[in-house]
């Protein structure tokens, strides 16, 4: 009952609201955005509006019933009453009797009345109560259809009625089908409602309920209004669905539909047909009919096959039927794809020596290290033992985790109760034919839906999560679960076992393969190509789902209200809250838990952490990249370019863009992920002793939460004045502030070292995907090599490698480099400077925490110290050459970014200064550009310029490099000024009262030195943004293809922001990738120079990479800093020249000009003369590409400091 | 709740002492709209990648649009500076301190300094400041001139303080000023002119370090006497009684001070010009319905009994949390709103309180929000969580 009251409370409520929101300003409007309202109420209330409606209409039953039953019983006394009293007095009635009777007669009369009625209603009402079968039939508008569909008498009456269908032709042409069909024209037309439909259809397809689909279909259908939304996809997805059933009646029935909407068949609804048509093994007379149709409508036979994606039992169903019908066809064969581009010649030129690396590991492994990976991802997460000291296990811990036990179950029965329960309503919403929510719910299984949401539950954090993440990554998450079920299916996980256990014998270090070849190729010989794969949901439908989860966490989740006090009253209270949060203009809706189940969390101490399967290195090889979609892990999705959650415009460009352009970057990826790494067992041991004792800063060991600063204890007295109290606050915020950092960085730590600890004894793999420039990044993100100096240190490669004759000295220079002692000095004087410390490395490798601690002062501690122990045991084996090192060793790129701009513009003074020129020495940009700021200081000082003078003797390498190093990608004077300010502040010695003005002048100076240093650069960046401004005006997005020909598009458009109604409270979302808004010019051109030459640099990588495996090398990157063993260094070193000479000998910047004249300027799509006009501009701009200067690449080749 | 954000009104400056145009020409380059919408997109960002500005070698430096002048008014008419002058000292004239924000051609200033009060004169226009200190030279060191900007005193988060942006600590030290208990008497005034733009914004400021005790309310109950417009001051004293205006504000700052009008002067005693210096009628629709309001005068006294043992400068943000909650749906009822707020039974609170179930928030007085708030802060044995709110929530307002 108080479930009652509280709707009640909440449907007053939203009346309420409603009438305030007619007259609130509408200034103010925007503000209330996101409000909905504070928990309970309004959480329960789409729902418990519903119950209410259930509720209502019952209860109005049964007090109807009741009444019905009431009535007929006082009807039938009085009439006795009646008979009696005539019985008794048979006398002449008196006038007062006659009235009496009368009244009675009239009483009587209207009592029937009132029970017919009653009646009646009760009987609509249980009408309605009681589910009503699905519609099947449609209701069709044009009678010439519907007499078509009536007709009776015929022989086979489907496949009749089928041809008839066919013949008519539609009677208004389709909007779309006029219009060349443009992806991008075409999403504009879609609404959110119809993706909305689309998504539910799809849905219900996959979940096995086709005859809902159909039923929701048919009741759109029916409405006039409602069918304007349909659409030709909708139609066919039905279809497709009763072909797949090989239903031919209900197939005709939609066919009968579309046609009535005045929509003409395309591919799909033809392929549909004869898919079923094939099935029921239908009469050759049908589907020559079908075909012929077909070829009416301007379609070809092959095209089925070429451009229609379907799985090869539909495929053999299809062909069934076309064989009747022409026995001789045959569908088409696509032909073998090969890359052509000039850049690649090499690495897939059939001819050459190749000795592609194996891994370190006989095939009998990888196949069980194939099941575990299978295990582990069928399972979809992974718990990992905590490396955290464990509890005491005294009383209290026992007695919280018994508690939570205890509670756990509870609510696990209490979601699946109320899933079920939102179930039912759900699923009688779609019934009443609206596309509802019901086939999402069941796409898993209830249980591991209620599993979902105690994970979230668990996952929680004390501070509350904001809804909408919470509702993104729920609905995430069941998306993602669902596509790794639909691999299940169809035998497909048998396939994919078979096949990747062939294709480890390319891997495997005992087996042997006919040809060599990349694990691309080889995989894609082993099989038919994947299926496409699952369309991700409208992101509106995704916030929806998540949220209504959200709140089936918020109403079932109960503890008792007294949890971890004496046990006393078992009154229930909510765990989770729906407050609001304040930041700025905004409240943010937030679901936070009480404060007493954190605390029994808290005691608990449970000592296991759950990670998702994709958040954990692989336990196998990752699967090769084939296309945009399939690749890394075995079941989970992953995308090829990771962006932003629902922006679609990349996975478009490249699904439409050639397959063969994309084999640089899959083959690299492919790579890159095969390669093996092992955990650095001992380095482990020494970060774990350091993280459990009390944590290092300058080690990078974040210190346990209980090291922060303790706020004052005790009680205040009762008359402390408010100046005090205000103190006290002070002190308090500070420490709550420093305790949160501290235990948000200690948490990230702890995750990294709990999995490091639970792979200590394995080999794993790190797969990798890019980003929209190309540059390359491993998937799992707790525990990879692009980390801090910690995270590096723990991995090592699982492959080992002889240091060979030069090895150890690369090990050494290696060693000198990341300690940054160095850095100015030749490869000779570093390998001189390691000899002369060697006692300090010996110590350091043996009593790393008790010695001289050598190795803490270096610049990268840990790596350091990893070198160390590596050194120590290479030095100490009785042949150093032929120890079997595994340590990655770095060369960097010395300011990358300058170093490819330089290449481009052909700048003699800039290339000198990024080691672009051999020298005895390593030339240092950012030394030389402090020397000319500091040329710049000296004039003018002559003239009198008080900073100037102020500046004398502080303008040093460290004060500009960090501004040097940002100029390339884009830093502006502003945040310039904020770096040189950090390095002055850290300057003890710098009058403070001088900083802004000082680095003010400063910024300003480093800008003019490297514009002097680095002319070419400056015109092409100027080139770069100014064209990028005019495309951007012109209303399109930059794309360009990079030279190994990965189409790039920059997302950056204007903010959309997008409403998800009802529920909880209502979620606004802003997008700034939706590919629909005008792009935004200010970012497009701020970005374009910067991303183009980080497409150059993942281009360089690339290759690289390429040519490395293709001579056998172990090969990793992180960005601009190449990894390999100690031993290939000089090899690596040698194709890290020579490719970045091969890339920059092609024309990169004139094909550039060439694309984007193609893209943007051939066939202007307005007519309007301003358009035309800035289209003209921006074509003037392109055919201006800047002139180089007289720079001669091929000396490169021979300058050692290149990367070093 | 937040007003919209108001474009760039046209300047406007008021002289009576000298041309317009000295005026208008005192102010350096005015913000390009571009500048700001560039300023604004430094926080935006991608899912893991930042974007990337482009390097202008040329580009103007943004930091000084941020700090960008706006127009300001000043008193310039004898007149009113004679009125304001008894209603700001009223009895005590004699060895009162008062604070002059932005005195500007120091009329009001010399007024004050002739009936004997001690000035604090705090000028953000560095060019004023040589004519204030020329007022001072025969008053016996009664007038200070600072080169300061009150309504940037003390600020949250600024990497360089340098004039007119200063701390509140080592402005008064260096003036001598000596901190007075709470409940004893008034430390010193304040007269100032809120800055047109950011009336909302300062008043949130100083009733912030209010309830914090900070800032300038470190030194005791500094009284304010303020000119602000017609809309704030409806929005400041707001009752259930006027439910359209009537906002946290309104709670908050009732709460905290007593506040009283003194005095009120049309706006259109203050002139209007353009960049040209030409008086022009503003185009500017908003500035033109503002023209037709009137300038209040208030004193704003801190309440004396404002903190209590529950409600203190430590717990002071949960109310502010709280007040601001209810205000998010001023319709529904308190029941409603304490169930988000605080685990705490909340049925058996407003029991206890007498208050209805039903009672909706924009009918509750400021005075009911704080004993709500101090009921639920001194229940005892329900546990020791009170409040779902925590600090990380919500952003300070300032």
């Amino acid at each position: 009952m108080s479930a009652l009251c509280w709707s009640r409370g909440a449907a007053g409520f939203r009346r309420t609201l409603r009438l305030s929101g007619c007259t609130r300003p509408a200034a103010l409007e925007g503000t209330m955005v996101g409000l909905g309202g504070p928990r309970r109420s309004s959480s329960a209330s789409p729902r418990e509006l519903d119950r209410r409606k259930d509720w209502g209409l019952a209860e109005l039953l049964e007090v109807l019933e009741a009444r019905v039953r009431q009535l007929q019983a006082e009807s039938l006394s009085e009439m006795m009453v009646k008979r009696v009293k005539v019985a008794q007095a048979p006398t002449v009635p008196t006038r007062w009797e006659q009235k009496l009777n009368q009244d009675k007669q009239k009483m009587q009369n209207r009592q029937q009345r009132i029970e017919k009625r009653l009646q009646k209603h009760s009987q609509k009402l249980a009408q309605k109560l009681k589910p009503r079968p699905l519609r099947l039939e449609p209701q069709l508008l044009s009678e010439e259809l519907a007499g078509c569909l009536q007709q009776e008498g015929l022989q086979s009456p489907w496949e009749e009625r089928l041809e008839q269908v066919l013949q008519k032709a539609s009677e208004k042409l389709s909007v779309k089908m006029q219009a060349p069909p443009d992806d991008q024209e075409e999403e504009e037309h879609v609404s959110a409602r119809q993706r909305n439909m689309l998504a539910f259809l799809e849905c219900c397809l996959t979940t096995d309920h086709l005859p809902l689909a159909h039923h929701v279909l048919v009741s759109q259908h029916s409405m006039p209004r409602r069918r304007q939304l349909l659409t030709l996809t909708m139609y066919n997805i039905v279809m497709l669905g009763w072909a797949r059933k090989g239903s031919l009646k209900e197939l005709v029935y939609v066919f009968f539909m579309m046609k009535d909407a005045g929509l003409s068949p395309d591919l799909l609804s033809y392929a549909a047909a004869l898919q079923c048509l094939g099935r029921v093994n239908s009469d050759v007379h049908t589907i020559k009919r079908c075909v012929k149709q077909m070829a009416q409508d301007g379609l070809q036979l092959q095209q089925l096959f070429t451009d229609l994606a379907m799985p090869t039992e539909e495929r053999a169903a299809l062909l069934n039927a076309l064989l009747k019908a022409q026995p001789d066809f045959s569908p088409p064969q696509a032909p073998p794809q090969v890359n052509t581009s000039t850049l690649l010649k090499d690495i897939y030129a059939q001819d050459g020596p190749t000795s592609y690396p194996r891994l370190p590991l006989p095939l009998k492994t990888l196949q069980d290290l194939f099941q575990e990976q299978l295990r582990m991802e069928l399972e979809a997460n992974i718990s990992v033992e905590s490396v955290e000291k464990a509890p005491k296990l005294d009383r209290p811990v026992l007695e919280a985790r018994k508690t939570l036990k205890a509670l756990r179950a509870q609510w696990e029965a209490a979601l699946h109760r109320v899933l079920q329960e939102t179930k039912a309503r759900m699923a009688r919403e779609a019934h009443q034919g609206q596309p509802s929510l019901y086939p999402f719910l069941c796409l898993l299984s209830e249980k591991d839906l209620v599993g979902l949401l105690m994970q979230a539950l668990q996952a929680l954090p004390s501070q509350g999560e904001s809804l909408m993440f919470l509702a993104h990554d729920l609905g995430i998450r069941v998306f993602n679960r669902h596509a790794v079920q639909q691999k299940q299916r169809n035998h497909q996980l048998q396939e994919l076992e078979q096949r990747y256990l062939r294709y480890l014998h390319l891997l495997a270090s005992d087996t042997q393969v006919a040809t060599p070849c990349l694990p691309r190729q080889y995989w894609e010989a082993l099989g038919a190509p994947d299926m496409p794969p699952l369309q991700p949901w409208p992101m509106p439908l995704l916030m929806k789902l998540g949220r209504h989860l959200a709140e089936m966490l918020v109403q079932a989740v109960e503890m008792p209200h007294n949890l971890g006090t004496s046990q006393g009253s078992r009154k229930l209270i909510p765990v989770l809250y729906h407050v609001y949060s304040f930041r700025s203009f905004r409240q943010i809706g937030i679901l936070k838990p009480h404060p007493a189940y954190t605390q029994l969390l808290a005691t608990a101490a449970e000592s296991t952490l759950n990670f998702e399967s994709t958040d954990v290195p692989m336990l196998c090889p990752p699967l090769p990249w084939t296309s945009s979609h399939t690749g890394a892990f075995l079941l989970n999705p992953t995308k090829l370019m990771r962006g932003v959650d629902g922006n679609l415009q990349h996975q478009r460009l490249l699904e439409s863009c050639p397959a063969t352009d994309l084999h640089g970057a899959l083959d690299t990826l492919t790579q890159l992920g095969n390669c093996a790494w092992r955990v650095n067992g001992r380095l482990l041991d020494l970060v774990l002793e350091v993280f459990l004792d009390k944590g290092s800063v300058r080690l990078g060991v974040p210190p346990p939460v209980s090291e922060a600063p303790q706020p004052p204890e005790g009680v205040l007295p009762p008359n402390t004045p408010p100046a005090r109290k205000a103190e006290v606050r002070r002190e308090l915020a500070h420490c709550l502030k420093v305790a949160r950092e501290m235990h948000s960085l200690r948490m990230e730590a702890l995750y990294r070292l709990s999995l490091a600890q639970h792979l200590r004894s394995r080999i794993f793999w790190l797969p990798h995907n890019m980003d929209f420039r190309g540059r390359t990044y491993p998937c799992p993100p707790h525990f990879n090599h692009l980390g801090s100096d910690l995270a590096r240190s723990l991995l090592q490669f699982a492959e080992g490698r002889p240091l060979g004759p030069q090895g150890l000295d690369w090990l050494k220079i290696h060693l000198v480099n990341l300690t940054g002692l160095k850095k100015r000095e030749s490869l000779k004087a570093r390998l001189a400077f390691a000899n002369q410390v060697m006692e300090d490395i010996l110590d350091s490798a043996d009593r790393p925490m008790t010695g001289k601690k050598w190795w803490m002062k270096a610049d990268e501690p840990w790596q350091t110290l990893a070198c160390c122990i590596e050194v120590a045991q290479a030095v100490r084996s009785p042949d150093p050459t032929a120890y079997i090192s595994h340590l990655p060793v770095h060369q960097d790129g010395s300011c990358n970014g300058l170093q490819h701009y330089a290449a481009l513009g052909r700048d003699s003074i800039g290339a000198a200064s990024v080691n672009l020129l051999p020298s005895d020495l390593p030339q240092d940009v950012y030394s030389e550009v402090a020397a000319k700021v500091e040329v710049f200081r000296r004039e003018d000082v002559k003239k009198g310029v008080l900073v100037a003078q102020v500046l004398e003797g502080f303008i040093s390498r460290k004060v500009v490099k960090q501004t040097v190093m940002t100029v390339v990608y884009g830093v502006t004077r502003y945040g310039g000024r904020l770096q040189i300010e950090k390095r002055l502040r850290e300057l003890d010695s710098f009058p403070q009262e001088f900083i802004w003005e000082a680095s003010h002048y400063l910024v300003r100076l480093v800008f003019k030195s490297l514009q002097e240093m680095f002319s070419g650069t400056r015109a092409i960046q100027h080139w770069l943004s100014e064209s990028a401004r005019l495309i951007s005006q012109a209303g399109y997005a930059v794309e360009w293809v990079t030279p190994l020909g990965i189409p790039v598009v920059q997302p950056y458009h204007h903010d959309v922001k997008y409403q998800v109604p009802g529920g909880i409270q209502s979620i606004t979302c802003t997008s700034t990738v939706d590919s629909r808004q005008k792009p935004n010019t200010l970012k497009q051109k701020n970005g374009f120079p910067p991303n183009f030459i980080h497409s150059l640099d993942s281009a360089h990588m690339m290759l690289t990479a390429l040519h490395c495996y293709r001579k056998g090398l172990t090969f990793v990157s992180v960005h601009d800093c190449f990894w390999t063993h100690a031993a290939d260094i000089p090899v690596m070193n040698q194709v890290c020249r020579e490719q970045f000479i091969h890339l920059h000998s092609q024309p990169i910047l004139q094909d550039l000009s060439t694309f984007l004249q193609k893209r943007f300027c051939d066939n202007p799509r307005s007519h309007k003369p301003s358009e035309r006009l800035l289209l003209s501009q921006l074509q003037n701009r392109l055919k201006s590409v800047p002139q180089t200067g007289d720079f001669n690449l091929e000396q490169v080749k021979h300058s050692k400091y290149f990367f070093s | 709740m937040w007003g919209p954000a108001a474009g760039l009104p046209p300047r406007r400056v008021q002289s009576a002492l000298a041309g317009a145009g000295r005026f208008c020409l005192w102010r350096p380059g005015a913000a390009t709209r571009r500048a700001r919408a560039a300023w604004g997109l430094r926080g935006f960002s991608d899912s893991y990648l930042q974007p990337l500005p482009y390097l202008d070698f040329e580009e103007s430096f943004p930091g000084e649009s941020r700090l960008g002048p706006e127009p300001k008014r000043y008193i310039t008419h004898r007149g009113l500076a004679r009125t304001l002058g008894q209603l700001l000292l009223g009895r005590t004239r004699r060895g009162a301190l008062i604070l002059e924000c932005n005195p500007g051609p120091g009329i009001l200033t010399q007024v004050l300094l002739e009936s004997g009060a001690r000035v604090v004169a705090l000028e953000s226009e560095r060019a004023f400041i040589p004519h204030l200190e020329s007022l001072g030279k025969d008053t016996n060191g009664k007038l200070d001139v600072v080169h300061c900007d009150f309504f940037k005193l003390d600020p949250k988060v600024c990497e360089v303080i340098k004039p007119p942006i200063m701390i509140s600590k080592t402005l008064f030290k260096s003036l001598g000023i000596k901190a007075l208990p709470w409940s004893e008497g008034i430390p010193l005034k304040v007269f100032g002119i809120f800055p047109i733009k950011h009336e909302r914004k300062a008043l949130w400021k100083l009733l912030y370090h209010l309830y914090a005790c900070n800032s300038i309310y470190r030194y005791g109950r500094v009284e304010l006497n303020m000119f602000i417009g017609e809309r704030e001051y409806q929005r400041l004293t707001a009752t259930p009684k006027s439910p359209d205006t009537y906002q946290v504000l309104s709670v908050i700052g009732q709460v905290a001070c007593e506040v009283k009008l003194l005095h009120k002067e049309p706006w259109s005693s203050f002139d209007v010009y353009a960049q040209s210096g030409k008086l022009e009628k503003p185009k500017n629709k908003e500035i033109s319905e503002l023209m037709e309001q009137n300038m209040y005068f208030i004193r704003l006294i801190p309440r004396k009994n404002l903190f209590t043992e529950n409600l203190t400068p430590i717990n002071f943000d949960i109310f502010f949390h709280m007040v601001r909650h209810c205000f998010g749906k001023p319709n529904a009822s308190l029941l409603h709103h304490l169930r988000a707020l605080s685990p705490i039974d909340s049925k058996e609170i407003l029991r206890k309180m007498k208050i209805s179930e039903t009672k909706k928030v924009n009918k509750m007085s400021p005075r009911d929000f704080k004993q709500v708030f101090e009921r639920i802060e001194s229940m005892e044995g329900d546990g020791p969580y009170k409040w779902l709110y925590d600090d990380s929530m919500d952003d300070s307002l300032v």
